[in-house]
């Protein structure tokens, strides 16, 4: 289990999704207020991005069929998801975003 | 389309004889045809779509049709089963594109709009629009209103049935106590296997296939192979009985000695050949697994035959397809309890009916020649009067046509004619 660095604090925008890559994953990170939350980024449902999602109430909506996801445990909100996602540990250092993997 | 096909029905008039005439243009005229569907099959019936045990797992789905429109017959995941037309609420799409399958849930291909088992609308992909800030659905776009078309369902001992019409009656005040009795006599307390299908488009108008059902004096006469081996003669007893509603049932009671015996009845009919026997006559040669004796068919209107020939238990489901074409789709089943041999026996006196079927390959032949014919000439009446003119009453012969002639008599009160 390693601390990778993955973006820059202050260029995420707020309230919204991005996308990085990270030894071979696609993770999606979420700023909400001075917190960053990373989950995996394709959604438990079907092939769509949950960066591309609907910020609101430290939930992500999946963009393509709006499952809804909790950003601080994976967890599956609402249908049509039933599965949850994985989540990953991050913290901000020294302005640098850090997930552990 | 010919002049002839044209509809005329503001004119049309039945013959004045009633019931015992029936004028040819009522298989040909397409809007009769499409009053025909609003009425029986969007209406208040109850229509069959298939049975439980083709639904043998949660989130499965098989696809049918009510009249002409297509359905989907689902189990959802706490097991209950649905009836929802295969018509995306967004664009028209089908829905499901197999035959049947188990899935996670509803996903239209066109667009991906999506759909639990009970038809409920769950996601449409780019809801919020994308890339953001671009708009996607309305607002006030409201998920609740925009699913699947949901029909009312009813399973009656493993068999299921919807009505587009969430206030038709309760389904056995729909069928009546005897219909309901005698397809007891087959379902109840047991748990169905499927055995299979067999599907056939008959170029004729789906009442042709309804005379035909409903008329067990051709089935002695017509079917050679009937009469030949004793399983369905004019000399046997029948109960022949009308109901209403539209309903009907018949049932014959199997002597096996007759399969020896001449009578006089026998002695009129030029399809009765004696001395014939096959290598193995145990097609021929049912199991009385009822202890009754019976040999039964009967109809649920608008949609369903059921029949048990010996041991074949089969459903016909008429699926109208156009003023000149029907699909009849066999499904074939037996039950849970049954051994290899019961097994073996069904399937093998199953060789009777379907599309290539001993006896019932001759109805499809037959109804197409009388299309072909009647949809030349609709001012043409066919001649319904075997077993008395005005009589719609049960009959204990094969040899009437009172099923017609009550059909017709439900029909064209139904049909304002």
């Amino acid at each position: 289990m390693t601390w990778t660095t993955v973006a820059k604090f202050d260029e995420l925008p707020e309230e919204e999704g991005v996308c990085v890559v990270a030894e071979g994953r696609k993770i999606a990170l979420f700023k909400i207020g001075d917190e960053v939350f990373a989950i995996d980024d394709t959604c438990s449902h079907a092939e769509a991005q949950l960066s591309q999602g609907f910020v609101e109430d430290c939930a992500v909506e999946c963009p393509l069929h709006q499952a809804c996801f909790d950003l601080r445990t994976g967890a599956a909100l609402s249908a049509p998801a039933t599965e949850p996602v994985n989540t990953y540990p991050a913290k901000v250092e020294a302005g640098a975003v850090l997930i552990e993997l | 389309m010919s002049e002839a096909q044209e509809s005329m029905t503001t004119e049309r008039k039945w013959p004045e004889l009633g019931p015992c005439r029936v004028p040819a243009w009522v298989y040909t005229d397409p809007e009769l045809f499409e009053r025909e569907l609003e009425k029986f099959h969007y209406g208040k019936c109850w229509n069959y779509v298939g049975l439980e045990c083709e639904l043998p797992k949660p989130n499965m789905y098989r696809r049918n049709f009510v009249g002409g429109r297509p359905v989907l017959m689902t189990r959802d995941a706490e097991g209950e089963i649905h009836v929802v037309e295969n018509r995306c609420a967004h664009r028209g799409s089908p829905v499901c594109w197999a035959q049947q399958g188990e899935v996670k849930d509803l996903t239209c291909p066109y667009h991906q709009w999506t759909f639990d088992m009970a038809g409920n609308l769950q996601g449409i992909p780019f809801m919020r629009g994308a890339p953001r800030p671009n708009p996607g659905m309305p607002k006030d776009f409201d998920k609740t209103k925009h699913g699947l078309t949901k029909l009312k369902t009813h399973v009656h001992e493993g068999t299921v049935w919807a009505s587009y019409d969430h206030d038709a009656p309760d389904f056995n005040d729909y069928v009546g106590p005897d219909i309901i009795r005698f397809l007891d006599r087959i379902l109840a307390g047991r748990e169905l296997r499927l055995l299979g299908y067999s599907r056939q488009l008959i170029p004729c108008n789906w009442k042709l296939y309804f005379e035909n059902s409903r008329d067990p004096y051709h089935a002695t006469l017509l079917h050679s192979f009937f009469t030949t081996f004793g399983i369905y003669r004019a000399d046997a007893r029948f109960n022949v009985t009308p109901q209403p509603g539209g309903h009907e049932y018949i049932q014959s009671f199997l002597d096996p000695s007759l399969r020896e015996t001449r009578s006089d009845v026998t002695a009129e009919m030029k399809t009765l050949k004696e001395g014939f026997t096959l290598e193995d006559m145990s097609v021929v040669t049912p199991y009385d697994e009822f202890e009754d004796g019976i040999i039964s068919s009967l109809q649920v209107f608008p949609s369903l035959f059921v029949q048990q020939h010996g041991n074949v238990l089969a459903l016909r489901h008429i699926l109208p397809k156009g003023p000149q074409s029907t699909e009849l789709a066999w499904t074939y089943f037996g039950y849970a309890t049954d051994d290899d041999e019961m097994k073996t026996r069904r399937l093998k006196q199953g060789n009777l009916v379907g599309p290539a079927g001993y006896v019932s390959m001759e109805d499809g032949e037959v109804l197409a020649q009388v299309q072909a014919v009647v949809s030349q000439n609709p001012a043409t009446q066919q001649i319904v009067e075997m077993g008395g003119r005005d009589n719609i009453g049960p009959a204990q012969t094969a040899i009437t046509e009172t099923l017609i002639r009550a059909f017709y008599d439900f029909y064209r009160r139904e049909m304002n004619l």
